[in-house]
């Protein structure tokens, strides 16, 4: 009976620890779910900045930036696009969340959430885009323009919309498995 | 006073977390050159509760129809041409697999489906997936139980093309929307809206005369060459079972 409960406690103190690498697994997933009842015009939230954001801003620029470039790592081996990648639009915006402190302010927070996700958004959109442009330069480059834009838009409308739904849960989360036992 | 002896130096390799960070980068190194293998595969069993089922018939219906029509037409075209000239090359068709669609991404920049049939159900890369209505695109990665299909509106997708009334070659290229562009590189091609596209036969990827889309759009601006839009006959976004062609060309 006693080791049983030990086993248990033991066991919830092991995930309640690891809830942020926990949920970290759960990205790809999401982002090959691409559930189209969430969408908009059939463009995705830019999913892996949900995560990124408050891990970075928990554990700072060192981490985000790590951390960037493993989700990119992962999120390009699940595209089928070789010759494009998400590591470098990832990178910096692990590297420019861990900058960001900590708003005592939950209102305020909350709209700052969805403000910088649209920023990072459109910045890793922006990245992904001049790929694409800068590999078909020589061939059909302006017929590219216009869905590229209307991507980006859309992505950031989305991501913006939804993260101070999901990063001040995630924030709540990774701030409660950190917390002393 | 000169020895001072250093008790202690601190070096990065001294710290457990550091290289536990080395070893998930390592592995991670390992998914990417792996394009992902034990993803797809964990999200082959994680989504196979969910995987559809058999609704959306009225849809489907209504593209096989087309397809039918416009497939039946092409092959007495065909086999006209064939009985003139026996030399011909000819192309088979070995046999089909039918695979459910597990994952889709028909939206943003990446334009690709997920199948739930793999490198253990004879899956290749390089093999043709149509559904109801005509093309869908190519397999371009296998896993055990996964196979990833560029779709023909992804811009990684170029492709040679037919247009059939006015029996010219075109180059069919995706651009990360619903509609691809189809690319005549000659200016007097009378092309028109409600042209017919099918897949060429001069083409090494693709066998002939496999359905893909009907020109929406053109347009003229360009000095040496014509663009069109194309709307295309099967509907990613909405097809849940398709077929993988394993083809010699």
């Amino acid at each position: 009976m006693g080791a049983n409960f030990e086993n248990k406690y033991l066991m919830n103190k092991f995930f309640t620890k690891q809830l942020s690498i926990i949920s970290f697994i759960f990205i790809p997933i999401i982002f090959l779910w691409h559930p189209n009842w969430l969408g908009f015009f059939g463009i995705q939230p830019y999913w892996p900045l949900f995560w990124l954001l408050p891990w970075s801003m928990i554990n700072g620029s060192i981490n985000g930036l790590i951390f960037g470039l493993f989700l990119g790592l992962i999120l390009d081996a699940l595209t089928l696009d070789n010759n494009f990648t998400q590591i470098p639009g990832l990178i910096f915006c692990g590297f420019l969340f861990g900058r960001i402190k900590l708003n005592s302010d939950n209102l305020v927070g909350h709209f700052r959430y969805g403000l910088i996700c649209s920023f990072g958004s459109f910045l890793c959109g922006t990245f992904y885009f001049l790929q694409i442009l800068f590999r078909n330069f020589s061939d059909s480059n302006y017929l590219m323009m216009i869905p590229g834009v209307k991507n980006i838009l859309a992505e950031v409308f989305l991501t913006g919309f939804f993260a101070p739904f999901i990063c001040s849960q995630l924030l709540r989360m990774f701030k409660f498995s950190r917390r002393k036992f | 006073m000169l020895g001072i002896r250093r008790i202690s130096t601190y070096r990065w390799w001294h710290q457990k977390k550091n290289w536990i960070l080395f070893a998930i980068f390592l592995f991670l190194v390992f998914v990417r050159i792996s394009k992902g293998s034990f993803y797809k595969d964990f999200y082959y069993f994680i989504s196979k509760p969910f995987w559809p089922g058999q609704f959306q018939k009225e849809i489907i219906l209504e593209s096989i129809d087309q397809e039918h029509s416009i497939k039946l037409n092409l092959l007495k075209k065909d086999n006209t041409r064939l009985r003139r000239i026996l030399s011909l090359q000819e192309s088979s068709i070995n046999d089909n697999i039918s695979a459910a669609i597990i994952s889709r991404k028909t939206g943003s920049w990446w334009r690709q489906i997920i199948l739930n049939k793999g490198s253990k159900d004879g899956v290749e890369i390089g093999n043709i997936v149509v559904g109801p209505g005509g093309l869908l695109g190519r397999v371009n990665n296998v896993s055990l139980f996964t196979a990833s299909v560029t779709l023909v509106t992804s811009p990684e997708s170029k492709l040679g093309v037919w247009v059939d009334r006015m029996q010219i070659n075109g180059l069919l290229v995706g651009l990360g929307d619903d509609h691809p562009s189809l690319i005549l590189y000659s200016k007097d091609a009378d092309i028109k809206v409600g042209d017919f596209v099918s897949s060429s036969p001069a083409s090494t990827l693709l066998p002939p005369n496999i359905p893909i889309g009907i020109v929406q759009s053109i347009d003229e601006t360009l000095k040496s060459k014509k663009t069109a839009k194309i709307s295309l006959l099967a509907k990613p976004h909405v097809i849940d079972w398709v077929q993988i062609l394993k083809i010699n060309i």
